[in-house]
């Protein structure tokens, strides 16, 4: 992610101005992220809001940088999506949602099979039960 | 809205994340720092001393949740 930008850095102050806000951005994301961690994380509820309330605002600090930057022409916008893409995202989503749709009415009401789940659910057990290492020891 | 809820004391785990979004914040205020001393735009300058600003008040934040539970920290584990 850096290295497009290393070529360019030679002279300058817009330059250096957007190396420096770029880095910015990337850390500002990552603390993002490790915000949503530690909430997930949190036990005591006031840690939690804490924790909810920080990523809320740097998430807004992260959108308000990238706005910046993006209008002083330091970040480029990425390029839209094909249309055909698009279309078959939608396609292959409608045909999971069928299948998401029929697995739960398998099991929520008993319709055509519902002993495949069962057998696969007991050979994960019997799998997990006969490895050398069960990770719950 | 943080008075209404009721402290608990700190887990190691939370511990961990307070301190590491501590050296998160303040390696950000660094960077916002030197971004506005080096800039000439001061467009740039206007936007990293304000980010810096809320960097080190989220600082505080992290500081003072410490605080609230030194209080209540047990000293050995039952």
């Amino acid at each position: 992610m850096y290295s497009q930008q290393q070529g360019q850095q030679q002279s300058g102050g817009v330059m250096q101005d957007k190396d420096m806000l770029f880095t910015i951005l990337a850390d500002l994301k990552r603390t993002v992220g490790e915000y949503t961690t530690a909430t997930t994380e949190a036990s005591c509820p006031v840690v939690r809001q804490m924790f909810m309330d920080l990523q809320n605002h740097s998430l807004r600090m992260q959108g308000d940088l990238y706005k910046f930057m993006e209008q002083n022409n330091m970040y480029t916008k990425p390029q839209p999506a094909l249309k055909q893409l698009i279309d078959k995202q939608i396609q292959q989503v409608q045909q999971k949602h069928q299948q998401t749709d029929q697995f739960v009415q398998q099991q929520l009401h008993g319709l055509g099979q519902s002993m495949p789940y069962q057998a696969q659910m007991n050979t994960t057990q019997q799998h997990s039960n006969s490895g050398k290492n069960p990770y719950y020891m | 809205m943080h008075n209404m809820m009721h402290h608990q004391p700190l887990s190691g785990k939370e511990l961990d994340y307070i301190s590491d979004s501590i050296s998160n914040e303040d390696l950000l205020v660094k960077q916002c720092a030197v971004a506005a001393h080096n800039t000439p735009n001061p467009a740039v300058q206007q936007l990293c001393n304000q980010m810096l600003r809320e960097h080190q008040q989220h600082i505080q934040m992290l500081t003072q949740s410490l605080q609230h539970h030194q209080s209540i920290a047990p000293f050995q584990i039952q």
